[in-house]
């Protein structure tokens, strides 16, 4: 045993920049997979961490019927008394902060914005003291100031406010429906512009305080939802029933992040479906070139594979000798892969990619709004060093029992 | 020793058929020193592979120590050759990568012998074929006739009661052929080796104590020199 393995090695300097550029073929992969993991991990990561903080905090509290009826943004499904429901939340630790969601029509006029125009938008009401405790747009400032409550103030999305060309101080008309179908206008002055992390938010936000939409819309103490933020550790799935039995009403419900961003969590499943398909590919082009490096191997050495086996070498022993020598190869090939996909992935994580140009019109459906970060994963790291090992081990297999299956009088005669 | 018993081995090339061995007979004792002779082509490397349980015969029967061939397994073969045989090539068919020390060494490493044992028997045999001092030289800082004795050494590190040896000399100039002759030759006597090998040089002749002459598969002449 310890012979063959000093042979397989000895053998892998025999050609050692074939051995080399092998190797090379697997670090490549083993670099490309630690890295599209990386980004992919990163994205899904700080996806999540913007979901959460600019778009369905930890968990929601609607009104039972509210789910059915989302799209439609009725105000008539709503949370009744929201202040007492935070209140007795906030006793029990939970920080919460109420809003309320309806969609209107935007009107723009020639004075502020070059021409008249008017389009459909969503408006989200915010209680502007508490809504940063549950939400982190505090540090996406850009221009302007925060809500003041009770003014007829709005704030807008970077990007929004670019697609409409809006300055702070402008005014805006939102045409509505109230709470009851009454038809409803206001005139608010763009006081601020926020740089929200989440695209799809940045693309679309509207805010407006919540004692201003309440008073314009009727909405006489009620929200439609309520926003709840918890620790990052926190057990999400314990603390919505908890949260359930706090506001101690069958007509309200609670839904996690998980609930409210099904639609993301499936496309992130999707895409991982579809990476691995990737990496797939680069081990099964890995696997190609060493499978070929081992057949041009055991072909050079037949004469040499006649000896050993007249000598009274075993099949086994020899089979063993070659996967030695393709383990030696796919060693070095992993300790090059890890070193290198370890070494990139610290500009993958520090640094990232930007992809600012793409995300900036399309939805890919990743909460990232330009720049693609890594995250460290020991996992796949090791998964990565030891299917390189393995992989090429199995892999030299093939041609090895191609090579037994000659007799030795032609293996000596070639 | 060994008993060859009307053996018949033909090749298929294609469509024809090749009859490299048409019926072949013979008994060689132990400690002899047997030469098959004849032109190219007549059989003798068939032979030796038979003789060597590396090739399967058609026909007929061959024991060697009593043991028939022909009733053993693959793995039975392996593990038979490993024990008993000893290989000498044409093309010496040393592993490049390997000192003369580890290409001896290596024939040692497939038998249960302890490290220690390893040590003097590959020594005390690269000794005999005249290599001491060479022990760490590769196959490519050798010489022809050097790299022959290195698997001269090979072959008999194991001790084994036969060596085979097709055309051993065929690559070398005359001088060093007669070399390596005489070396195998005075291993025969020294240690009771049982010798058999091909050639079809004259000159081999002189040191053979048999000569078997094979003829397009036949044996035409068997003399005993003594
Ligand atoms: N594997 C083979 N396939 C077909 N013909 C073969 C094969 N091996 C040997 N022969 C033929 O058998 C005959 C004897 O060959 P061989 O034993 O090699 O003779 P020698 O060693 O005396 O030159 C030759 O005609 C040769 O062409
Ligand atoms: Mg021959």
């Amino acid at each position: 045993m310890k012979f063959l393995i000093s042979l397989a090695f000895k053998n892998l300097t025999r050609y050692r920049r074939r051995t080399l550029i092998t190797a090379g073929a697997i670090a490549v992969g083993i670099m490309m997979f630690i890295m599209i993991d990386s980004m992919l991990r990163g994205a899904e990561y700080e996806s999540v961490r913007n979901l959460k903080w600019y778009e369905t905090a930890s968990a929601r509290i609607y009104n039972s019927e509210y789910w059915e009826n989302r799209h439609q943004m009725p105000l008539d499904i709503n949370i009744t008394d929201y202040k007492e429901k935070v209140q007795k939340l906030e006793e029990k630790g939970y920080t919460a902060a109420p809003r309320i969601s309806f969609s209107g029509e935007l009107i723009l006029n020639v004075i502020d914005f070059g021409e008249d125009g008017s389009m459909p938008i969503e408006v989200t009401a915010i209680d502007p003291q508490r809504d940063f405790e549950v939400f982190h747009f505090k540090d996406t400032l850009v221009e302007g100031r925060f809500l003041q409550p009770g003014e007829d103030g709005i704030l807008l999305g970077s990007w929004f406010a670019e697609d409409i060309g809006a300055k702070v101080g402008a005014w805006v008309t939102v045409v509505t429906r109230g709470n009851g179908g009454f038809y409803q206008s206001m005139d608010l002055e763009i006081v601020g512009i926020l740089n929200c992390p989440n695209p799809n938010v940045n693309r679309s936000l509207l805010m407006m305080p919540i004692s201003t939409a309440s008073d314009y819309l009727e909405m006489e103490g009620a929200a439609t939802e309520i926003n709840i933020r918890l620790a990052d550790n926190a057990n999400v799935k314990a603390e919505t029933a908890k949260i359930k039995s706090i506001t101690g009403n069958n007509s309200l419900s609670v839904y996690s992040w998980e609930d409210l961003a099904f639609d993301f969590l499936a496309i992130a499943e999707a895409k991982r479906g579809g990476s691995s398909m990737i990496l797939v590919l680069i081990f099964i082009i890995a696997a190609v070139g060493i499978s070929n490096t081992m057949l041009m191997a055991i072909f050079e050495r037949t004469r040499e594979l006649g000896m050993m086996r007249a000598l009274g070498m075993s099949d086994s022993s020899i089979r063993l000798t070659f996967m030695f020598e393709a383990m030696g190869i796919g060693l070095i090939g992993s300790i090059m892969g890890v070193t290198l996909g370890i070494c990139i992935n610290f500009y993958v994580v520090n640094v990232g990619f930007d992809f600012g140009f793409m995300l900036r019109d399309i939805d890919i459906g990743y909460r990232i709004q330009s720049v693609m970060r890594g995250v460290w994963n020991f996992d796949t790291t090791a998964i990565a060093f030891l299917a390189g090992i393995i992989i090429t081990t199995i892999v030299a297999l093939l041609p090895t029992r191609r090579a037994l299956r000659m007799d030795i009088p032609s293996c000596l005669r070639s | 020793m060994i008993k060859i018993d009307k053996v018949i081995k033909n090749y298929q090339n294609g469509e024809t058929e090749v009859k490299a061995l048409r019926g072949v007979s013979l008994e060689i004792q132990k400690g002899e020193f047997t030469s098959i002779a004849g032109p190219s082509g007549s059989g003798k490397t068939t032979l030796l592979n038979l003789i060597g349980c590396i090739d399967k015969l058609d026909l007929g029967e061959i024991s060697i120590k009593g043991e028939k061939v022909s009733s053993m397994n693959k793995k039975e073969k392996t593990s038979f050759r490993r024990q008993n045989l000893g290989f000498i090539f044409q093309t010496y068919n040393l592993i490049p990568v390997l000192s003369a020390y580890e290409n001896v060494a290596f024939v040692l490493s497939l038998l249960d012998v302890s490290e220690k044992d390893v040590h003097t028997r590959t020594m005390n045999v690269l000794k005999e074929v005249g290599l001491e001092g060479m022990e760490d030289r590769k196959p490519a800082k050798l010489s022809g006739g050097q790299q022959q004795r290195v698997a001269i050494a090979r072959a008999l590190v194991k001790d084994p009661e036969i060596v085979l040896a097709d055309e051993p000399t065929a690559n070398l100039d005359s001088t060093t052929g007669e070399d390596i002759l005489k070396l195998m030759k005075s291993m025969n006597e020294k240690l009771g080796t049982t010798f058999i090998f091909s050639t079809h040089d004259p000159m081999v002749m002189d040191y053979a104590g048999r000569i078997v002459l094979l003829h397009d598969g036949l044996i035409k002449s068997d003399k005993n020199r003594r």
